[in-house]
């Protein structure tokens, strides 16, 4: 297996990592400039401002060094976050590489051409690395243009320190993730490789709060990865943090090297024995499956029962936060003129709606997202052809879609708003009870503003519908929430489409953005049924 | 008369650079096992997906008993089974919820029918389908597509995958469906297959249909490879055998020549006239054989006496 095929089978993830981390980096060096003040003391200022700040938010992410300057400021707000980017690439990447690429067949093709297991491994894993350097030096460009663009330059070395380290923990979950995999059993490998990995993120982060962990979070890499804030002035470069990162990832590879060679291709390593069952003859009895749109529920179950329980306890998390955070906040006067840009109602409503329901937007968005991609997939497996080669119109397709994408997102709405209401009543938050049930209903209708969206261009360009419909979202939630930040015109947010949900919880709703986005969706999946009819089916 | 169980008029699907389906004129009567012949790329499965809605002719169009395949594709598959060339992918789904979930589309699934089919090809419904076997995967398609009992069945290369005592139980239902009133339109590029089950061939190449026959044309257009051993005193009549007519692929090797004779006999014994010949052996080719050499278009030899 040659280098350059294991570039090309990450071809996608390194120019979307790289875009995404050049926009981050880019936009944070900016944003410094535009918020820092411009006398000694503004910066002292607003350098403890976000240390007080960033103290309530230590549980996710760790505390700044020197944010009062640029190199403190980004490696706080981009590259503490490129720890979880990089870290879902690897786990999206080494989980392809190791599992979904055996499911298409590919690996099989791989070794039959005399690749030996070792090498095809290794070769994906310098493949990954690769791409990593490359997404890493989108990010350190975008610190140097937006440093430079203020007039004011930054060591090359400490950027280099923060890639390098970077690159150690990127290349340390990649390798987890492809040991994980050789030992779950396929359809389990992804979800026991993010286990492992949120739980290594959250042992190093809670552990910052919660001294009884902190003897284990030796275990995670992102603890070594944490020991490093090179671009911060008096932020260490600690090599022996990174000789561990970079050691870790080796012996990790090693092993996954090793067990890919012991075990059969298509199995885990240890393979539990088949209980012996007797031959089933009949068709399920379930009588869900006669039933149109319930059967595809039921098909869908189990991931609709992950997505409302985990977006309603990130609802719940954020209510418990809410009074620790908000609290601090508003004794900060530098934090003001930020803070009204948000408050518009109750302070608490208002963070609610900024912080929570902004975020539950992106969930619903990610969401429909993944329901346009398994639109997407079913046309590419055959699965569309098996439905349609059933008495049922393509536009009964469309319509059965579009009403799985209503249900799913009423569900995880509707259980996310209960769980908030009631935790916030529980935390003595007093939020107008109409209002939570509006905010929580208008998540339905954006997600069928994506879901139209992803409808129509899973019938133009099925294989780049969900890379498309992703950046929308990602670029449409960035709009929303810096466009205010850094004064951007007001009709940059008409770009956005998280701008038409409003801040109902604070405001109520905004009756022009529901209309417009029940607008898209009647048009988009209207035009995805005419798409439907007219175009070929599995090519 | 009847209405035709499948025809097409003039279907083309032009996928640009020569690739697709051209003008194919095709009828086939009720009952009938029409089996649908061609090299890969050829046009079989284009046709399949043309007749089935799943794609656009570009001109020309075709119906299921009367009925328009691109207007009324919703009545046409009430009465087609259809099994696809590549089993659709479903995942962590088991074999039971598959065929609970299609079935269910369809209604009126017959659970004794499914339970006949499991037992004839011995398929466990209760594993998930990504622990099947190819196999087992083509004979999860072929029960999705009998289980319902339909009118007309489009099979798409439907032995692919299949051990031979499958085939051999596919081949009875087959002939089992007919019996019972079905129509089975069958691509392939195996003419055992279509020996075994058909009762009428169209036989397609580049987009193309260059020949319908039945199964007894078929046979008239059998070649021979023969064998000659020559005695040790005698000449070899290697270029009088070469300017033979119908005579092809003359090899010698030493004492022994082998040739293939296509037609009759008479030019090739008339080229031996003189030579002792101490053995002959004539073997008849199979019909993938002649497939083949009808493929090669080596000689513009005719397929019909």
């Amino acid at each position: 297996m040659s280098f350059l095929y294991s570039l090309r089978l990450t071809r996608w993830g390194i120019a979307g990592f790289s875009t995404l981390a050049f926009a981050l980096t880019l936009l944070q060096s900016i944003g410094f400039y535009q918020v820092v003040g411009h006398t000694p003391a503004e910066r002292a200022a607003f350098g403890r401002s976000m240390a007080q700040l960033a103290a309530q938010f230590t549980v996710l992410i760790a505390a700044p060094i020197r944010p009062d300057t640029v190199g403190g400021y980004v490696q706080w707000r981009a590259y503490s976050f490129f720890a979880i980017l990089f870290g879902i690439w690897a786990l999206v990447s080494a989980y392809g590489a190791a599992r979904g690429d055996e499911e298409r067949g590919l690996v099989e093709e791989i070794l039959a051409t005399g690749t030996a297991r070792t090498d095809a491994l290794v070769t994906r894993v310098l493949g990954f690395a690769a791409g990593a350097v490359v997404a890493l030096a989108a990010a350190a460009l975008g610190v140097v243009v937006g440093v430079s663009g203020a007039h004011e330059s930054i060591g090359v070395d400490s950027v280099a320190g923060a890639s390098v380290n970077l690159l150690g923990l990127a290349l340390c979950c990649y390798a987890l993730t492809l040991l994980v995999c050789q030992l779950a059993a396929s359809r389990y490998a992804t979800a026991a490789s993010a286990i492992v990995l949120l739980g290594l993120f959250l042992l190093n982060s809670l552990s910052r709060q919660l001294d009884q962990l902190s003897g284990w979070r030796w275990l995670s890499p992102f603890r070594y990865y944490d020991l490093s804030q090179p671009l911060a002035p008096g932020g260490a470069f600690d090599v022996r943090g990174v000789e561990v990162l970079f050691g870790s990832a080796a012996v990790m590879t090693v092993a996954a090297a090793v067990a890919f060679s012991h075990r059969d291709v298509g199995s885990p390593l240890v393979r539990l024995p088949v209980v012996p069952h007797p031959a089933v003859r009949e068709p399920d009895r379930n009588p869900v499956w006669r039933v149109p749109v319930l059967r595809g529920l039921y098909d869908r179950r189990i991931g609709l029962v992950v997505w409302a329980a985990g977006v309603a306890l990130l609802g719940v998390l954020m209510v418990i936060l809410t009074k620790g955070i908000v609290e601090p906040l508003l004794g900060l006067t530098q934090l003001r003129p930020y803070l009204n840009l948000l408050i518009t109602g109750g302070v608490y409503p208002s963070f609610l709606s900024f912080i929570w329901f902004g975020f539950a937007q992106l969930l619903i968005a990610g969401y429909a997202i993944a329901q346009v991609a398994r639109w997407s997939a079913e046309d590419t497996d055959g699965r569309l052809e098996a439905v349609l080669s059933n008495p049922m119109s393509r536009r009964g397709v469309i319509v059965e879609r579009a009403t799985l994408a209503m249900i799913g997102a009423f569900v995880i709405a509707a259980v996310s708003g209960i769980a908030v209401g009631i935790e916030s009543h529980v935390q003595a938050i007093d939020l107008n009870q109409g209002r939570l049930i509006a905010a929580s209903l208008l998540l339905v209708p954006m997600a069928m503003f994506f879901a139209a969206i992803g409808a129509l261009l899973a019938s133009l360009l099925p294989r780049a519908t969900v890379g498309v419909l992703g950046g929308f979202a990602f670029v449409s939630y960035f709009i929303v929430q810096l466009a205010p930040i850094f004064h951007w015109p007001s009709w940059t947010l008409n770009l956005s489409a998280f701008h038409l949900y409003g801040q109902p919880l604070s405001s109520g709703v905004d009756v022009t953005g529901l209309v417009i986005m029940l607008l898209v969706a009647a048009v988009g999946f209207a035009a995805a049924a005419l798409m439907m009819e007219r175009r070929d089916v599995g090519i | 008369m009847a209405v035709a169980a499948l025809s097409t008029s003039h279907l083309t699907k032009d996928y640009g650079g020569g690739h697709g389906l051209f003008d194919l004129d095709l009828v086939i009567h009720p009952q009938q096992v029409f089996g649908y012949l061609g090299p890969n790329g050829a046009g079989k499965t284009t046709t399949i997906r043309c007749v089935m809605g799943m794609i656009r002719p570009t001109s020309g169009s075709a119906h299921v008993f009367g009925i328009d395949c691109m207007r009324d594709s919703v009545e046409v598959k009430k009465r087609v089974g259809y099994l696809p060339g590549d089993i659709p992918q479903f995942g962590g789904m088991t074999g039971k919820e598959i065929v609970a979930y299609l079935g269910g589309m369809r209604g009126g699934l017959d659970p004794r029918r499914v339970s006949g089919l499991c037992d004839r090809f011995d398929l466990d419904l209760g594993r998930r389908f990504r622990e099947y076997s190819s196999g087992n995967k083509q004979k999860l398609g072929i029960l999705l597509a009998f289980m319902h009992s339909p009118d007309l069945l489009i099979l798409d290369e439907p032995t692919g995958g299949l051990d031979p005592l499958n085939q051999q139980e596919f081949y009875r239902l087959l002939r089992e469906e007919r019996e019972r009133g079905a129509t089975v339109f069958l691509s392939s590029h195996v003419l055992s297959e279509v020996e075994h089950v058909c009762d009428q061939v169209g036989i397609i190449r580049a987009g193309r249909l260059v020949r319908v026959a039945d199964l007894a044309e078929l046979h008239r257009i059998r070649f021979h490879h023969v064998e000659l051993e020559f005695a040790d005193d005698s000449d070899i009549p290697e270029k009088a055998m070469r300017r033979a007519e119908g005579v092809t692929d003359v090899n010698a090797d030493g004492r022994i020549v082998t040739c293939t004779v296509h037609g009759s006999f008479a030019p090739l014994l008339e080229a031996l006239h003189g030579a002792e010949v101490t053995n002959l052996v004539s073997r008849e080719p199979s019909l993938e054989e002649m497939f083949l050499e009808y493929y090669q278009e080596r000689s513009e030899l005719p397929l019909l006496p």
